[in-house]
């Protein structure tokens, strides 16, 4: 298994000369394992995976989209998404089953009039969707898949991908676990995280627990870090974290390389050189820290 | 009046080295009157630089007042609307003109694409700023000494688009994307509401001989007959296709530069470019 990352940043895709290297692209990152493709959300970085796929020869002609949850930022790349308008493509969407609106309304919605001209029925590939709960576990391929969920508005899944040989956990959008925000209202920022009555505090701590179960031993953790932990303290966080926040969470998971996702948009590559070298200096020996970086191949060595 | 383009990508951002000279974020001009008026047409991520831009000002103490005017509700000219820290600092005020769909008023687009299955915010009520939505009046009206004038290009119940026109001193700028020319009468309609305007800002994605999967807009050669037709001084080719790259643009302009010399045409022509300003 191995993965290649095509969009790193969070809530809106930017285009500015300061973010060339980290990338300004929505969240996307590509799994292959064997004859499979695995898509981990659905962000501007799509665009450049389905052309990627249109002119590799013997490219899989069946992939699997698992979405973390069906915020703009990771659904947008969907309609510009080329193997979705060819035939002999099957897509298999996965994401969070909701009892408000099937999976299917809610992307059918965000794709047509009057927010975009797309029709789930005018695609020529042959697209499932599956709605699936927190704690779901099944098998793509070789591609073991589990979910948790994480600390984020309207809730939102959190993947580990895992194969006999390497594993990767897809954390994209989860605030720390101080304060709930997975409810069906919404939660007013405070200023200052604080944890609330007995039952919040803990269910915050069944929540953080099974993300790092989730994220134990993982070869690659990609983990939101959106904010430093001075922003986080003075904005709105929206559901988001701190990279000093995803650290921990990594060195309590054991994870090998953690690699911080969700940039901000308004973050340029010279202040993500500096998150990431205070990470480093803080982090446990063995746990390599980086900032992930659009275009980045995340293998082991093995044939590709 | 002063115009800047801060996005001028069609469809989808473009990130990217090959994309920076003319930039990558999707549709946005702002427009400065003379008077301090700010009007700003569409509303894609090109708007979240502006409003990066903005938060120097009055609109970082809450006294920050715009007009918006938007063509379209698709991602590409609306979806960069509730990122902007200006709109979540309480007291600023957007005035938001727009199309109502046959699907619900503009206001309920909006509400309904910051709804907590897409959005963090969890709906309009929770944006900071105060917002007020307006259809497009059919008269002309006023933001401060701009006279602004709308006109619908396409009636499509389920997302109609109109196109602007904002004059200041008798010297108009003219706003036209995502247009379709599918009949004469709408032609001729977008020819005189483009009357001898000084800039006019017209989408223009593709050429006609190229394939592409895309029947929502006129073409690069709709764009300069349209021009030259209501005797425009000034063209600026817009919301560019996302596989465009800088040089490929820098050919597309030298290409339609040469034909309008060889024809012995005067426009001025030019592709829109992300940051450069423009005195109309």
């Amino acid at each position: 298994m191995f993965a290649r990352i095509w969009g790193t940043r969070g809530s809106y895709p930017v285009a500015r000369a300061d973010v060339l290297r980290y990338g300004g692209n929505t969240t996307c990152v590509e799994v292959r394992a064997e004859n499979r493709c695995i898509i981990l959300d659905a962000g501007t970085g799509m665009r450049m995976l389905g052309e990627a796929l249109m002119r590799e020869p013997g490219a899989p002609r069946q992939l699997d989209l698992l979405i973390t949850h069906t915020h703009w930022d990771h659904i947008i790349g969907f309609p510009f998404f080329a193997p979705i308008y060819a035939a002999g493509w099957r897509l298999n969407i996965y994401g969070l089953s909701r009892t408000q609106a099937s999976l299917r309304a809610t992307i059918a919605s965000a794709l047509g009039d009057p927010l975009f001209p797309v029709g789930l029925e005018d695609l020529r590939a042959e697209v499932h969707v599956h709605e699936i709960h927190v704690g779901s576990a099944f098998e793509l391929g070789p591609v073991r898949v589990r979910t948790a969920q994480a600390n984020h508005p309207y809730r939102a899944l959190a993947y580990r991908l895992e194969s006999d040989a390497e594993t990767l956990v897809f954390v994209p959008d989860t605030g720390p676990f101080h304060t709930l925000l997975f409810g069906d209202e919404r939660i007013e920022w405070t200023g200052a995280p604080g944890a609330g009555n007995g039952a919040e505090t803990r269910a915050l701590a069944e929540m953080r627990a099974r993300v790092i179960e989730l994220a134990q031993g993982a070869d690659w953790l990609l983990y939101d870090a959106q904010f430093t932990d001075e922003e986080y303290a003075r904005f709105p966080h929206w559901g988001h974290g701190t990279a000093s926040q995803a650290r921990e969470i990594a060195e309590a998971a054991g994870a090998r390389e953690l690699l911080l996702f969700h940039h901000d948009p308004r973050r340029s590559d010279a202040e993500l050189d500096a998150i990431v070298a205070a990470q480093r200096a803080a982090a446990r020996p063995g746990l390599a820290v980086s900032a992930a970086a659009e275009g980045r191949l995340l293998s082991k060595g093995g044939p590709q | 009046m002063k115009a800047q383009f801060w996005g001028v990508r069609g469809y989808v951002p473009t990130p990217g080295a090959a994309f920076l000279r003319y930039g990558g974020n999707t549709c946005c001009v702002s427009l400065h009157g003379a008077g301090g008026e700010l009007v700003v047409l569409d509303s894609g991520t090109g708007f979240c630089e502006l409003g990066a831009t903005l938060m120097a000002g009055d609109f970082r103490d809450g006294r920050g007042e715009l007009t918006m005017l938007i063509t379209h509700t698709y991602w590409d000219h609306f979806l960069g609307l509730p990122f902007p820290g200006i709109v979540h600092v309480p007291g600023n005020h957007l005035r938001i003109y727009g199309p109502d769909s046959a699907r619900g008023s503009l206001e309920m687009i909006y509400d309904n694409m910051l709804a907590p299955v897409y959005s963090p915010v969890f709906g309009l009520a929770h944006i900071a700023a105060t917002h007020s939505f307006h259809p497009v009046p059919t008269e002309p009206f006023q933001v401060g000494q701009l006279t602004v004038r709308g006109m619908p290009l396409s009636r499509r119940a389920h997302s109609p688009i109109w196109a602007y026109r904002v004059e200041e001193a008798g010297r108009a700028l003219v706003y036209i994307t995502d247009a379709r020319y599918t009949d004469d009468a709408i032609w001729r309609e977008a020819v005189r509401f483009a009357r001898d305007a000084e800039v006019l800002i017209h989408s223009a994605p593709y050429l006609r001989g190229e394939a592409v999967r895309d029947d929502g807009h006129s073409r690069v050669e709709d764009a300069i007959e349209l021009a030259l037709e209501a005797k425009v001084r000034r063209l600026y080719l817009y919301h560019h296709a996302p596989t465009r790259t800088d040089d490929d643009l820098d050919a597309l302009v030298a290409r339609c530069r040469g034909e309008l010399a060889a024809g012995g045409q005067r426009l001025d022509l030019d592709a829109a470019r992300e940051g450069e300003a423009v005195k109309v």
